[in-house]
């Protein structure tokens, strides 16, 4: 037989024929690896717990357009492409518009929006009725539904005037936001020469068609070839001025002329946008009691039946990261150069943090007075059983044993017995992180196998630990009196 | 020739003399009871032999070796290579078996060897209580396990305290039967004791008195 062996067998005797009282140190170093697995366990699981619980309190950043253009569609996904899709909760667009319920000579904000996204960024916004779920279906802000009387059920009758009509409603200008514009000139030998353009929201040239195939090929021809004369004009405001606003392309002066005065007349000929309306069932009453309850939500699509224009203003995002991961994901945004500025909640940010810093802070100090307290209790009982086991131990010295052969007995059985007590902390301080993460945050986490050997291997250094005093006690016991025949 | 020898060997606690100026020799393969009443310092002197005190002044010269000088670890070193204990109180580890015990002696020494533990046990006719616990042993089982675990390593000496106080006579018999062997055998044999008829058995007994040598007798009648 190996030394080794008659080593495990000596230490497991003893543990296993000494039952009562190993059992006492079993359980001390049990139940602290149970708090201490538990507790580690809680501990990683609470900033995942808590981000998620945290959520409920809203978007922690928001997506603005950088300079004057609004935001669109295609934007948002590209700024919502720098952040990992499983860290965010949602995003929500918002398109504010001014909307009309004429039968009421009343006007409010409406916000266009993706109510399912909305559900998950603003979780705490609380409706009566329901969230909209098909087209025409509005959500009235308490506010409004108060001031105006009406209840889910009842039907609004809602119209956008463009812009036009809330200003002066004659300048030219304001009639022709948004429209696309066709006309056509007289240009050289009396070919007509056809122009077709796109303005956008401020009156500007966004798209130009030219058709120019009645002019002469090598001149007047070209002009609806060469995309520089082409470029000259996007982003202008009608009317322009041939030599000024534009520049005529050479030799075709003729032909330029016909395309700045087929602009300009399409553009005084342009009717004024008409006013449009719909029909909306009112399906829910929002209660936030913030200013959400002054404004009525509709989906995105009947906002651009309305406005005729798919624009947002702002996008509102809940993301499942700490302050650093969020300023990382915003710089990450304004890094892309999509025209996106992102802004962090830093009410929401800030006070994330601080809540995890405190309970991180809370458990990490619970987690060390437990250990403190099973050292306490491991020693205790250490010592107890060293006093015990004096004549034991000076049987084992009279016998020959060295003082490392005590202290590697007393070592062994105190690892041996926090090994047995972390396997058995693992896998209730598991059922306990359980049971409190079940009860504190409502939700189940998910077995960490690490857990196992940490665990183990923290209660075998604890019990070593506690084992050095009572180690220091056996080795001073003198064989000559404990043996002393009396 | 000499195994052992006390010069002008004390050990003095406080005012007490436990051992005052013993002069004591003891040959290769002797056989040697130490008597005398309580308290006259056969104690203090085993453990002086058996390197588990130190003298307060003199010289013990164990193999030619002075173990008064050495250091506490050398001193075990020494007791596991020459020395098997044998003590008045049957001291065994009591959540070990029997067997175990006695591997235990073989653990320190060199290396645990069930087989030679059990033929060990058979010499003190104890091979089939060999799995018991010392709590299922009686007095006289224990004390011959504690033999059986002192004899193991062949120690050139084995050192009895009053190993059989605490025996009935069946038991003492067996014991001492066991000692004569270990004599034939070779084995230096002290034998600290109260009762006469155990010093007789020795080649010669030495008698402490108030911690001093009083006589020494040579038994005439060993052997026979
Ligand atoms: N550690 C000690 N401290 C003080 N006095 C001791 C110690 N050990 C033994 N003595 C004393 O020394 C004397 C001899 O003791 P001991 O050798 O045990 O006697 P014996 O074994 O012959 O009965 C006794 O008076 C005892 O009280
Ligand atoms: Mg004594």
């Amino acid at each position: 037989m190996t030394r080794r062996r008659m080593f495990l067998r000596m230490i497991t005797a003893s543990l296993l024929r000494r039952r009562s009282r190993m059992l006492i140190a079993l359980l001390s170093i049990g139940i602290g690896a149970t708090i201490l697995a538990g507790l580690v366990t809680i501990y990683y699981d609470v900033p995942r717990q808590m981000g998620a619980q945290l959520r409920s309190y809203g978007a922690n950043m928001i997506l603005l357009p950088e300079g004057e253009e609004k935001l669109d569609t295609e934007r948002l996904e590209q700024a919502l492409a720098q952040i990992p899709a499983e860290e965010l909760v949602g995003a929500t667009p918002y398109r504010y518009v001014r909307l009309d319920m004429t039968s009421r000579q009343q006007s409010f904000t409406s916000a266009g929006t993706d109510f399912e996204q909305v559900q998950k960024t603003s979780p705490y916004f609380s409706v009566e009725g329901r969230y909209p779920e098909s087209t025409r279906e509005v959500l009235v802000g308490k506010e409004i539904a108060e001031t105006i009387g009406v209840r889910v059920g009842s039907t609004m009758e809602l119209t956008y005037q463009p812009a036009a009509a809330f200003a002066s409603g004659s300048a030219a200008e304001d009639r022709v936001p948004g429209a696309t514009l066709s006309g056509s000139a007289e240009g050289w030998s009396g070919g007509v020469v056809y122009v077709t353009a796109a303005l956008d929201g401020d009156a500007r040239i966004a798209q130009i068609t030219i058709d120019a195939s009645t002019q002469t090929e090598e001149y007047g021809g070209r002009a609806d070839e060469d995309e520089a004369f082409a470029a000259q004009f996007i982003g202008k405001s009608l009317p322009l001025t041939l030599g000024t606003d534009v520049d005529a392309l050479s030799g075709a002066t003729v032909t330029s002329a016909a395309v700045v005065e087929a602009l300009n007349t399409a553009r005084a000929e342009a009717a004024p946008v008409q006013p449009r309306t719909l029909n909306f069932n009112v399906v829910g009453i929002l209660v936030t009691g913030g200013e959400e309850e002054g404004y009525v939500f509709m989906s995105t699509e009947d906002l651009v039946s309305l406005t005729g224009e798919n624009k947002l203003d702002v996008a509102e995002l809940s993301v499942l990261a700490n302050a650093d991961q969020l300023e990382a994901y915003a710089a990450a945004i304004t890094g892309a150069e999509i025209g996106v500025t992102p802004r962090l909640v830093k009410r929401v940010t800030r006070s994330e943090a601080s809540v995890l810093e405190k309970l991180t802070a809370l458990v990490f100090l619970v987690t060390a007075v437990v250990l403190l307290l099973t050292m306490i209790c491991v020693s205790t009982t250490m010592m107890a059983v060293v006093s015990e086991r004096r004549r034991e131990i000076g049987l084992r010295k009279a016998l020959g044993a060295s003082d490392n052969s005590i202290r590697a007995e007393f070592l062994g059985e105190g690892m041996f017995l926090g090994a047995l007590g972390g396997v058995m902390g693992a896998v209730l301080g598991f059922v306990f992180a359980q049971v409190v993460s079940v009860n504190v945050f409502g939700s189940s986490i998910t077995f960490q196998p690490l857990l196992l050997p940490i665990t183990v291997i923290v209660s075998m250094i604890i019990a070593a630990l506690s084992c050095l005093l009572p180690i220091k006690r056996a080795v001073a016991i003198d064989p000559a009196l404990v043996l002393k025949g009396e | 020739m000499s195994l052992l020898e006390l010069k002008n060997v004390s050990k003095i606690y406080g005012e007490l003399k436990a051992l005052d100026n013993v002069n004591i020799h003891v040959d290769q393969g002797e056989w040697v009871a130490i008597m005398g009443p309580s308290g006259s310092g056969k104690s203090t002197m085993m453990n002086i032999i058996g390197c588990m005190d130190k003298p307060t002044k003199g010289e013990v010269l164990l193999d030619g070796v002075d173990i008064s000088k050495e250091s506490s670890k050398h001193l075990t070193d020494i007791r596991r290579d020459k020395i098997g204990l044998v003590f008045q109180q049957f001291h065994m580890v009591n959540y070990l078996t029997a067997v175990e015990n006695v591997m235990v002696s073989q653990y320190y020494h060199s290396l645990p060897d069930e087989k030679e533990a059990l033929e060990a046990l058979g010499r003190v006719g104890l091979r089939e209580r060999a799995r018991h616990l010392p709590s299922q042993l009686s007095g006289g089982e224990q004390q011959r396990v504690c033999v059986a675990r002192a004899l193991i390593n062949h120690p050139e000496l084995i050192l009895a305290d009053e190993p059989t106080g605490n025996l009935d006579e069946a038991n003492e018999n067996i014991v001492l039967d066991l000692f004569a062997q270990l004599h034939k055998e070779g084995t230096t044999l002290i034998v600290v004791t109260h009762d006469p008829e155990v010093a007789e058995a020795a080649q010669r007994t030495i008698v402490l008195e108030h911690g001093r040598v009083a006589r020494e007798v040579i038994n005439e009648n060993f052997g026979k």
